[in-house]
């Protein structure tokens, strides 16, 4: 029997309590890299917090994170620390099994027991010579795990085999010494021994499995088997993927919007802000069938939509002010993502303009993100993550843990940026970019050898030396077979039309981190591909789908369902759209520095507005400091509601001279008309009768000063309104895209 | 600089007062018209006279109702045959000539938008084919409208940069509501053919919003042809294309590119020399020549594109070409890429490292020698064109013999006088008596040339006299010295600034270009400078102010032998008190600019450079040396006006005396008065009463004259530099032991 198989057959005797004969291990050869390493692995030691920790390990004991260079923790283990880690003439007396049962005292506790099938491991590889390399060693060449899929009702278990595969052809069952991840832990748990709990959360869910630098997935379908029996009927292939899955789950959706609700929805996704009250009326008077597509259409061709999404890539690519004199850069650079948006440049234009932009900030403003972004190595973990959904930061120092990308991988994606030649300007602190000519490489600082580009496994072909190799890259990305590009964008438009990305995080995109809908991933992505990468078409193909306009309030089954969009999922308006909606219904204003009146929140070319607006800080502007959309932050705080409630600001707009609730005040219309314009502007609706009478009831409540007397009638009345308004604004159907 | 210590440096303003004009509204017109212009600027209070570089441009002073002028307000008459384009405007004042403002002259109606139009319903309208003057106002958008056909083809035209206004415009065409439907950020044409008859609206703002008078434009809203090319309104000289074109370069001579030859099978075929003309388009253009050459050959290849004003970057490679086993060899023979400034250029460092002015280029000119017989191909693209699809990126690429020659570009010296500050750079060339001023001057050596260039300023004012020193042989950087007499008359010319060198046996004559800045430059972290060419050498003496401070040796030849030690005594003439007791000299000149700086009183009588012959190893000859420094004076301005406005006061008071007396009196008889006197008196009484009441406004007005007059005229620490007039030198050789 080989000795693999013995060894196996000890953990699961070790782990279903079956005797486990000592013949089946006596005599079998231990192979270093294959048998020693993921007991390591599995024990945890080479943890990036533990022995693998940068600068020299843990306590001076350095190994190779995840065990991905074998040969230097081999090194580590019987070279180093002056050869008292192994003994091979007393193996019990080895520091490394002393240290690792705990015998002696170690920060990490006792990680294997002197019974455990891993002591035995390592004791009897010391005991044969502590050798680097055994004889017929196997070459590791790919890992699955049975069953790689499978439908399973909530609460149901899975137990996963886990089978490494040989250059020899053979295979090995390692489920022990597999490590085992779910991607939501509110849907499965997964024991280390790799058998799998679904808890009770309907949807799709996957689980990491990875073994010695390779990684499957197991992906289970969790039904909740309700009947589906209403569904509305598809406006789009979305609508067709979207009703098949949740079919497919038994979650029946929510039925389709009102019209206020989706006037409010697409006005607050597409072009960031409230609709006017005329829009309002005009849209609920309309009695044409296609209404929403023709209100579609309107918003993606207003400045608005530019403003809104200029704001969302801005970030995204660090527009920061960090010296006063940025400011120009900053401005030319928002104004050119702004600009190329309203033209709806596509997005692979837009995309190869900035990658391989060349020329001065001002002539050529895309250039202004080499401003920001000056290290190449920064310029391609950037490009991988923001426009391929590829996290490689990993990949510079170690092989990346969940995913194929080596070290080789990294350094071959910084050869394309390789050739980007700089000349000072005179303004402080910003270059004019040009290509140097030269053949492009990159040196892998590990293996100090230099690499010509490649893009992620991909040949590009040679590039000679007078062909910008970032030209290369932008063909490559845009080219309709590229596995990244397009994917990572209706990723990424998807979430924030539904909050929630089909892969999540959305820019996170590997084959460990499977789509919960994948059909509709690809389907999405073809369509964007095919429209030329129309960013307007893909906003209008999502939005005109009953996907998109489905109801946010749950039926009975469907309240839990949290990535299978069988319902809108609400969600609390971003800082600057907040910003503006508060502005819009007390038509009060918010001056920013530099800018004419009556700019937006969401017109802001950069960060800087950060710090002279607390209400931009408390909600969550980002500073442009990253490329992960994480950086916004969404969540609430008391800070925010306190903030909403009683701070000056808000309080100021509530009484702005010229204001809303002023204007209502002086007002000679109707009560009754004069509500209806303020839940109109707040919530794109009529009031309903009983809250139409609950406004009017409280505005015709006397008001008594500090003093308990009663206030003047005048300044009741303002006073009155405010409150009214101030009641709107603090709601959550205010508060909330829904 | 180094006599500043850091507890003085915050405490002082940088450099003398001069004249400069830095408003003219409008600013310009169309030929044939009469223009009243307005003028700002600073220390230009006492205008004497609105010039101009063109004679077909000249300026009367604007009269009030009473034939009385108006300040700062002139009426410019701009001739028929006045040519189209950019002219340079100056005022002359008590402290001399100004600095240049662009005056543009047009073909087209102009008007100006004088009205606020900061909203949609304000839009000023124009009229098609018209050019209107304005600025825009901070954080707001300027609005224009205009009726257009269905069908038509607008451009919109904005210059501001290129007539040295600070703003970086965005223009906007939108449709009648104000949405916007193209947008140009990049200092572009706006090219749009409407969709339909009605009203379109153009936005006008800076890049960042700002706004005031500085940020001036001129909008041009014209119609065109389908296929009309575009013709951009005149703009300023970048200091670069002081080397283009070369002497006697033509264009009739020159061939178009032809495409396809991106690829190395679809070469154009040339024969050498050449001149060719062509452009980087689309996006990544690559353009490549094919050409037969022999072993030993010397060709010069020149490329000119961002010297004809585009935002590129050419670059040129030579590759010589060999067919091996059936496959192509190529091998590199040179590459070529830009052209060297021929003097370190400024950083954006605090402290100044040098002239942020740069006369070379992203263009290409270079030497090309072929290594072996054969066929060669010539590779050019534009390295910032990878991206970019504008066919307006044009070049124009020759290969020729060794043609030696040169070409020369000035400025104002400057020096590190305080942290940030470039003031003197964009100074005019207006000379206090007894100042000496000193210009650097950089040449652009082409095709091999390396002999000296003298340097020459001519036709000077009465008083003032001009010594060029001498750009070395094979170097690239000369100086030239203007000296204004103590007594030095008022007077203003336009100097002829030249160059000369012997070529091939030949004198060669070139112009020498000069160089300022559009705007002061108090601190370079906030105001990025905006350098150009500009088109004259006005020369001015003065004749009111002295300088604070001449040193000077006496006006003799310093005669001295190899290896020895010179001694030159200095002579101070103070004029004002100074700051500070002590300054530092360094020294200028061929063989002597290595001399260590070394320290003098400012106010010493017996100062003394000493020149260690033998350190500088200055060989036999005869050569030009001056010292500069600079001193930090307790400068008064226009002392003067204190007791021309004193004397204002002491007329307007006795005025005040006089009718106070008078109203008096009438006052008391317009009491006694009996009829028929009565109404007379009284009328008389009422008329002194008002008279007297204008004499008393008289009064403050005169005593606020003076207050002003008297705060702007107490001393005020400012630097500046201060250089010695030439110094001859005469090295003999060491007598032979």
């Amino acid at each position: 029997m080989p000795m693999f198989h013995r060894i196996f057959l000890s953990f699961l005797a070790a782990l279903f309590a079956v005797p486990l004969s000592p013949s089946d291990i006596q005599g079998a050869e231990v192979s270093f890299v294959n048998d020693v390493v993921p007991v390591l692995t599995k024990a945890g030691c080479n943890q990036g917090a533990c022995h693998a920790k940068a600068g020299g390990g843990q306590n001076g004991f350095q190994l190779s994170i995840l065990g991905f260079e074998a040969a230097d923790d081999y090194a580590s283990i019987v070279k180093q620390g002056r050869g008292r880690r192994v003994s091979v003439a007393a193996p019990e007396q080895s520091l490394i099994l002393k240290k690792a049962a705990g015998v002696l005292p170690h920060g990490g506790g006792a990680r294997l027991g002197v019974d455990s099938p891993g002591y035995t491991i390592l004791k009897d590889w010391i005991t044969q010579g502590a050798r680097e390399q055994c004889t017929g060693e196997l070459e590791f060449v790919g890992l699955e795990v049975r069953p790689d899929k499978a439908v399973i009702e909530t609460g149901g278990h899975q137990q996963l085999t886990v089978l490494a595969k040989y250059a020899d052809g053979s295979e090995r069952d390692v489920t022990p010494f597999a490590l085992f991840e779910s991607n939501s832990a509110a849907m499965a748990e997964v024991t280390e021994e790799g058998l799998v709990t679904i808890l009770d959360l309907p949807g799709k869910v996957s689980v990491m499995v990875r073994y010695q630098g390779k990684a499957a997935v197991f992906a289970a379908a969790v039904p909740m088997g309700a009947p589906v029996e209403q569904i509305p009927s598809p406006n789009n292939f979305i609508d067709e993927l979207v009703f098949a899955n949740l079919k497919q789950l038994g979650i029946p959706p929510s039925p389709v919007c009102d019209d206020s609700t989706f006037l409010r929805r697409a006005t607050l996704d597409i072009a960031g802000r409230l609709p006017t009250r005329e829009e309002t009326v005009a849209f609920l008077e309309d009695g044409s069938e296609d209404k929403r597509d023709q209100a579609i259409d309107r918003l993606l061709r207003s400045p608005g939509y530019a403003d809104y999404f200029a704001n969302k890539w801005t970030s995204l690519l660090k527009n920061r002010r960090d010296e006063q004199s940025d400011i120009t850069s900053n401005f030319a650079f928002h104004a050119w993502i702004r600009d190329s948006l309203l033209a709806n440049v596509s997005y692979d234009q837009l995309v190869r303009e900035l990658l391989a932009a060349t020329g001065t900030v001002v002539g050529n403003p895309p250039v202004a993100w080499y401003k920001r972004v000056k290290d190449p190595k920064d310029q391609l973990e950037d490009v991988a993550q923001l426009f391929l959904g590829v996290r490689l930061q990993c990949a510079q120092c170690h092989h990346h843990p969940f995913e194929k990308w080596s070290q080789d991988d990294y350094y071959s994606l910084a050869a394309f940026f390789s050739q980007i030649g700089r000349k000072p300007t005179a303004t402080p602190n910003e270059d004019l970019i040009f290509h140097k000519r030269g053949i492009a490489t990159a040196k892998n600082v590990k293996t100090g050898i230099d690499l010509k580009p490649r893009a992620l496994g991909d040949d590009v072909g040679d590039i000679p030396p007078d062909e910008d190799p970032r030209l290369r890259l932008a063909n490559w990305m845009s080219s309709p077979e590229n596995p990244f590009f397009a994917k990572a964008l209706v990723n990424r438009y998807w979430k924030h039309f539904f909050k929630q990305g089909l892969i999540e995080p959305e820019d996170d995109i590997r084959d460990t981190n499977p789509p919960s809908n994948p059909e509709l991933l690809a389907a999405l992505e073809k369509h964007f591909v095919e429209s030329g990468y129309d960013l307007k078409e893909l906003v209008r193909v999502i939005t005109q789908s009953n996907a998109y306009q489905l109801s946010a309030s749950p039926n009975d089954y469907n309240i839990a369902d949290q990535q299978n969009f069988s319902r809108f999922y609400p969600r609390r308006m971003q800082a600057e759209v907040l910003l503006d909606s508060i502005n819009d219904l007390t038509e009060a204003t918010t001056t920013f520095a530099n800018l004419p009146a009556g700019t937006r929140a969401i017109a802001l070319p950069d960060n800087s507005y950060n710090k002279a607006s607390e209400f931009l800080k408390v909600f969550g502007r980002p500073e442009g400091a990253s490329v992960c959309e994480c950086e916004r932050a969404q969540s609430s705080s008391l800070a925010q509601s306190l903030h909403l409630i009683n701070s000056n600001e808000v309080k100021g707009k509530l009484a702005f001279g010229n204001g809303r609730a002023q204007r209502l005040a002086k007002s000679d219309a109707a009560v009754e008309e004069r509500i209806r314009e303020l839940y109109l502007v707040a919530f794109s609706r009529e009031p309903r009768s009983e809250e139409l009478e609950a406004a009017t009831a409280y505005l015709n409540e006397p008001v008594l000063n500090a003093e308990g007397q009663p206030m003047d009638p005048n300044k009741a009345t303002q006073q009155n309104w405010q409150d009214l308004v101030w009641a709107l604004m603090n709601s959550k159907e205010f508060l909330f895209n829904h | 600089m180094t006599m500043l210590s850091a507890s003085t440096v915050f405490a002082q303003s940088v450099c003398l007062p001069l004249p400069r004009l830095l408003t003219m509204t409008p600013m310009g017109g169309q030929a044939g018209t009469n223009v009243d212009v307005t003028i700002s600027g600073d220390n230009i209070e006492d205008v004497e006279l609105l010039r101009f570089s063109h004679p077909g441009l000249t300026a009367i002073p604007k009269l009030d109702a009473n034939g009385l002028p108006i300040p700062n307000q002139f009426v410019v008459t701009i001739a028929d045959d006045c040519p189209v384009g950019i002219h340079e405007a100056r005022v002359l004042t008590r402290l001399g000539i100004s600095s240049s403002r662009v005056f543009n002259v047009g073909s087209l109606p102009e008007s100006s938008a004088n009205t606020k139009n900061t909203s949609l319903e304000s839009a000023v309208t124009l009229a098609l084919n018209s050019i209107c003057n304005a600025s825009v106002t901070r954080q707001a958008v300027d609005h224009f409208s205009f009726q257009a056909e269905q069908g038509q083809r607008i451009l919109v035209d904005c210059a501001a940069q290129g007539i040295d206004s600070k703003l970086k415009p965005v223009v906007i065409l939108a449709n009648e509501q104000g949405q916007d439907l193209v947008v140009e950020r990049r200092g572009g044409v706006l090219d749009f053919t409407t969709p339909e008859a009605g009203t379109y609206v153009i936005k006008v703002h800076d890049l960042t919003f700002n706004g005031g008078p500085e940020y001036f434009y001129r909008l041009a809203v014209t119609t065109a042809a389908p296929d009309a090319p575009i013709v951009r309104m005149a703009s300023t000289r970048d200091v670069n294309m002081c080397s283009w074109p070369p002497v006697g370069l033509t264009d009739d001579q020159t061939q178009p590119e032809s495409e396809p030859n991106n690829e190395h099978s679809a070469a154009q075929k040339i024969t050498l020399p050449c001149d060719l003309s062509g452009s980087f388009f689309p996006a990544a253009d690559v353009d490549l020549f094919e050409f037969e050459a022999k072993k030993g050959e010397v060709w010069w290849v020149e490329v000119a594109s961002e010297r004809l004003g585009r935002p590129t970057d050419p670059s040129v490679v030579v590759q010589h070409v060999a067919t091996v086993d059936g496959q192509e060899k190529r091998t590199d023979v040179v590459e070529l890429t830009d052209i060297a400034s021929p003097v370190k250029v400024s950083s954006t460092h605090y402290a100044y490292d040098g002239p942020p002015y740069n006369a070379g280029s992203t263009d290409v000119l270079g030497k090309l020698e072929i290594k072996a017989d054969g066929l060669h191909r010539l590779q050019l693209h534009d390295a910032f064109g990878g991206t970019r699809n504008d066919p307006r990126n044009v070049y124009r690429l020759i290969v020729r013999k060794a043609e030696p020659d040169f070409a020369l570009v000035a400025w104002r010296l400057h020096m590190e006088l305080r942290n940030g500050d470039r003031n003197a750079l964009s100074k005019p060339l207006s000379l206090r008596g007894g100042s000496t001023v000193a210009l650097e001057v950089v040449a652009i050596r082409r095709d091999g040339f390396d002999g000296p260039i003298s340097l020459h300023l001519e036709n000077l004012p009465e008083g003032v006299t001009a010594t060029g020193l001498t750009i070395p042989p094979g170097q690239s950087r000369g100086i030239m010295l203007v000296t204004s007499r103590e007594d030095a008359p008022r007077g203003l010319t336009s100097a002829n600034f030249i160059g000369r060198a012997e070529i091939d046996g030949q004198s060669v004559e070139r112009p020498c270009h000069l160089a300022s800045m559009a705007w002061p430059v108090p601190d370079h972290w906030r105001e990025i400078p905006s350098p150009r060419l500009v088109a004259d050498v006005p020369v001015c003496a003065n004749g009111n102010e002295l300088a604070p401070l001449t040193i000077a040796a006496e006006d003799k030849v310093w005669e001295a032998v190899e290896g020895e030690k010179l001694t030159i005594p200095l002579n101070h003439t103070p004029r004002c008190e100074f700051s500070g007791t002590q300054m530092t000299l360094k020294t200028f000149g061929q063989g002597f600019e290595g001399n260590p700086s070394f320290s003098v009183e400012i106010s010493g009588k017996d100062s003394k450079a000493e020149l260690d012959l033998a350190k500088l190893k200055v060989k036999p000859g005869d050569y030009t040396i001056a010292f500069y420094g600079s001193a930090v004076a307790k400068y008064r301005y226009n002392p003067d006006a204190v007791s021309v406005a004193e004397a204002s006061v002491n007329q307007a008071k006795e005025k005040v005396t006089r009718l106070t007396e008078e109203t008096k009196t009438l006052a008391e008889s317009a009491k006694t008065a009996t009829e028929p006197d009565k109404a007379d008196v009284e009328a008389r009484a009422k008329a002194a009463e008002a008279e007297l009441k204008a004499a008393q406004a008289a009064l403050a007005e005169a005593e606020k004259s003076l207050k002003e007059a008297t705060a702007k005229a107490q001393p005020k620490d400012l630097v500046d530099i201060v250089a010695t007039p030439p110094i001859q030198v005469r090295v003999a050789p060491k007598p032979a032991e």
